[in-house]
């Protein structure tokens, strides 16, 4: 018995008696989320602190003699002259493929209720962006779904593609478009045992949103079955602007893990504009001097350093962005959405009188672009929709002289028929979005003059006839389309005899 | 314009001239706080924001050391040598009794707090679970 008392003595002299230092503050005022305490000498800069009870907060103002500390959690608990103390360690929020299906906060705790998550790393809310050397430039494309997106502003893997319009123009849905048409061709390329397939996983950020939109989105992700490959950061319009402002980089964080992973991923940050008032009121609080529009003088380093986390990496995989801004009456000159317009790689500009018109998804062709262009392209859909822009965009011109007179000569009134008809084309209803191989073979039909024949209100049913027609009759030509990849004279001939066959059983 | 920064600005100033050498001088406090007594618009503002200066400074210039039993000078000499020898200033101790602490000592100087108590121990053991 004596021997067991000797080892357990032996157990504790082993262990340390060592004092453990800590660098503390006192509360000072506590108010609208923001913490100012006194003390906290050694504190760095964005460093995450301890506050009585377990809250936790981030040190965001440095100042001779106090500190600013936002506060991330119930406030109702600190008091004056309570005890706060430094970690020594930034913000983290677990990520890795255990997140995936998951709903989380701006601090990657679940807030789904399914439990919780089994996450073996995290990752520091801010980072560094990747520097010139690792970067490698965006010529993969990823498809949206959306045939007018996909022919005209082709998005690539690593690009950040801005979605502006204002409220109610369908902003959310090509994003959510987005990420359903990323499952299914997820689901595809995995059950198709390619070993070159990379999928592609999606992180949807909800900045400042209402709970109710974003159960919405949940729920239109699971009907669609991708929910299974969606990461949901929710920081909802009743979270405290703290964790408004964090989601994002939360978001950006748990994508980078993919992109470092070799794998590619799609974030959505819905919407900056939100994250940006998010950001102005928590300086605003702490006193930083305000400047246009009453944002703080860093409102466009906010954006920037978020954004320009997305990459394509040399020899890893790729974060491709989609930020959302919400614009008043359309006007694209206001202080957030120019930021983010010279942020991004391009913009997606969604119109409301176009919604109205009932051209939806409402893309305004002349006003958007993507910059990395026809690189993240597919060669058959350059093929047959390289000249769809301009021709759309005369179009337009064309429409808007034509209203003042009625005597048009032939050519004119060829380009406004078949202008009108590539309008009805692109319509698309929500959440639907048309695999790459269908969109390559509708405007193959349209290119060859199959739809000249079809008077224009019947072209979205015509169109839709084909595409059914294409997907449940023409399934092996359509894998032949995917996997080429461009249409050789074989493939196009292929194709001739599908339309041809389609016209046949067509009767519009 | 709210008169705290500039109360504040004052404040830092008349505790930048209440140092000699690094160190406060009595005489000197003695005197800004007759300054502040005679010619300041917000004393009440300048005082309260000259206090939690000073009171910072003299925190940084003591070992306030918390114990729970009885710790014998030797400790304490020992506790304050290595404080001196770590800040590279000169250290005073201030031995203060806490039974809450159960065991150990906890030692804090300005800022910084060295935690060897029971008590400490066991808060940190709970906020990690």
């Amino acid at each position: 018995m004596s021997t067991v008392l000797e080892q357990i003595e032996q157990q504790i002299a082993k262990l340390s008696t060592k004092a453990v230092r800590k660098n503390t503050g006192t509360i000072r005022t506590v108010a609208d989320g923001v913490a100012r305490i006194d003390g906290l000498s050694d504190v760095m800069y964005n460093e995450m602190v301890q506050f009585p009870g377990g809250t936790i907060g981030i040190a965001l103002n440095l100042e001779e003699d106090e500190v600013g500390c936002v506060v991330l959690g119930d406030i109702s608990k600190l008091k004056e002259g309570d005890e706060v103390q430094t970690t020594g360690r930034l913000l983290s929020v677990p990520v890795g493929k255990a997140l995936l299906g998951r709903t989380v906060d701006a601090l990657g705790n679940p807030v789904d209720g399914k439990g919780p998550i089994a996450a073996k790393e995290f990752f520091p809310v801010e980072k560094i962006a990747p520097g010139i050397i690792v970067r490698k430039s965006v010529s993969q494309p990823l498809f949206t779904g959306i045939m007018a997106i996909d022919s005209m502003i082709p998005i690539g893997r690593g690009q950040r593609e801005l979605i502006i319009g204002d409220r109610g123009t369908g902003k959310t849905t090509i994003a959510i478009d987005t990420i359903i048409n990323q499952a299914k061709i997820n689901k595809v390329g995995l059950a198709g045992g390619d070993p070159k397939f990379r999928p592609v996983y999606s992180i949807y950020v909800a900045v400042g949103q209402k709970q109710s939109n974003i159960v919405r989105t949940i729920s239109a992700l699971e009907a669609a079955g991708a929910l299974e490959f969606t990461i949901i950061v929710a920081a909802p319009a009743a979270d405290n602007p703290a964790n408004q402002y964090l989601a994002p980089y939360a978001g950006a964080a748990m994508g980078e893990w993919f992109m470092e992973n070799g794998m590619d991923a799609l974030i959505v940050y819905d919407d900056l504009s939100k994250h940006a008032v998010a950001y102005r009121q928590i300086s605003l609080i702490l006193k930083r001097p305000s400047g246009r529009e009453a944002y703080p003088g860093d409102v466009f380093y906010l954006h920037s350093r978020l954004l320009e986390r997305s990459a394509r990496l040399e020899g890893k995989g790729s974060l491709t962005a989609l930020p959302i801004i919400e614009t008043l009456a359309g006007d694209v000159s206001a202080y957030i959405p120019t930021n983010v317009i010279s942020i991004t790689d391009g913009q997606i500009f969604l119109e409301t009188d176009l919604f109205n018109q009932g051209i939806r998804p409402a893309v305004s062709v002349g006003l958007s672009v993507s910059r990395v262009g026809s690189a993240a392209q597919i060669k058959a859909t350059k093929q047959v929709g390289g000249k769809l822009k301009g021709e759309l965009a005369q179009f337009r011109e064309l429409a808007a002289f034509a209203q003042f007179g009625s005597d048009l000569d032939a050519k004119t009134k060829a380009q406004l028929d078949r202008g009108s008809r590539i309008v009805e084309l692109f319509k698309q209803p929500a959440f639907n979005p048309i695999p790459i191989e269908v969109q390559v073979s509708v405007l193959f039909a349209m290119q060859k003059g199959f739809f000249d024949a079809v008077d224009v209100k019947k072209v979205v049913a015509a169109a839709a006839s084909l595409k059914e027609f294409f997907v449940t009759r023409k399934d092996a030509l359509l894998t032949e389309v995917r996997n080429k990849a461009a249409l050789d004279k074989d493939l196009e001939a292929k194709l001739q005899t599908a339309c041809d066959e389609w016209k046949a059983t067509f009767n519009g | 314009m709210s008169a705290a920064k500039p109360a504040q600005q004052l404040a830092r100033q008349l505790f930048r001239l209440s140092l000699v050498n690094g160190e406060l001088s009595a005489e000197r406090v003695g005197g800004v706080l007759e300054y502040v007594e005679k010619h300041c618009a917000h004393p009440h503002a300048v005082l309260s924001a000259y206090h939690r200066l000073v009171a910072a400074e003299v925190a940084r210039g003591q070992a306030l050391i918390e114990h729970a039993g009885p710790v014998s000078p030797a400790a304490i000499a020992s506790i304050v040598s290595a404080m001196t020898q770590r800040y590279g200033r000169r250290i005073a101790p201030l031995p203060q009794r806490n039974d809450a602490l159960l065991a150990g000592v906890r030692v804090r100087v300005g800022d910084d707090l060295y935690e060897s108590s029971v008590a400490g121990h066991l808060s940190a053991l709970a906020s990690a679970t």
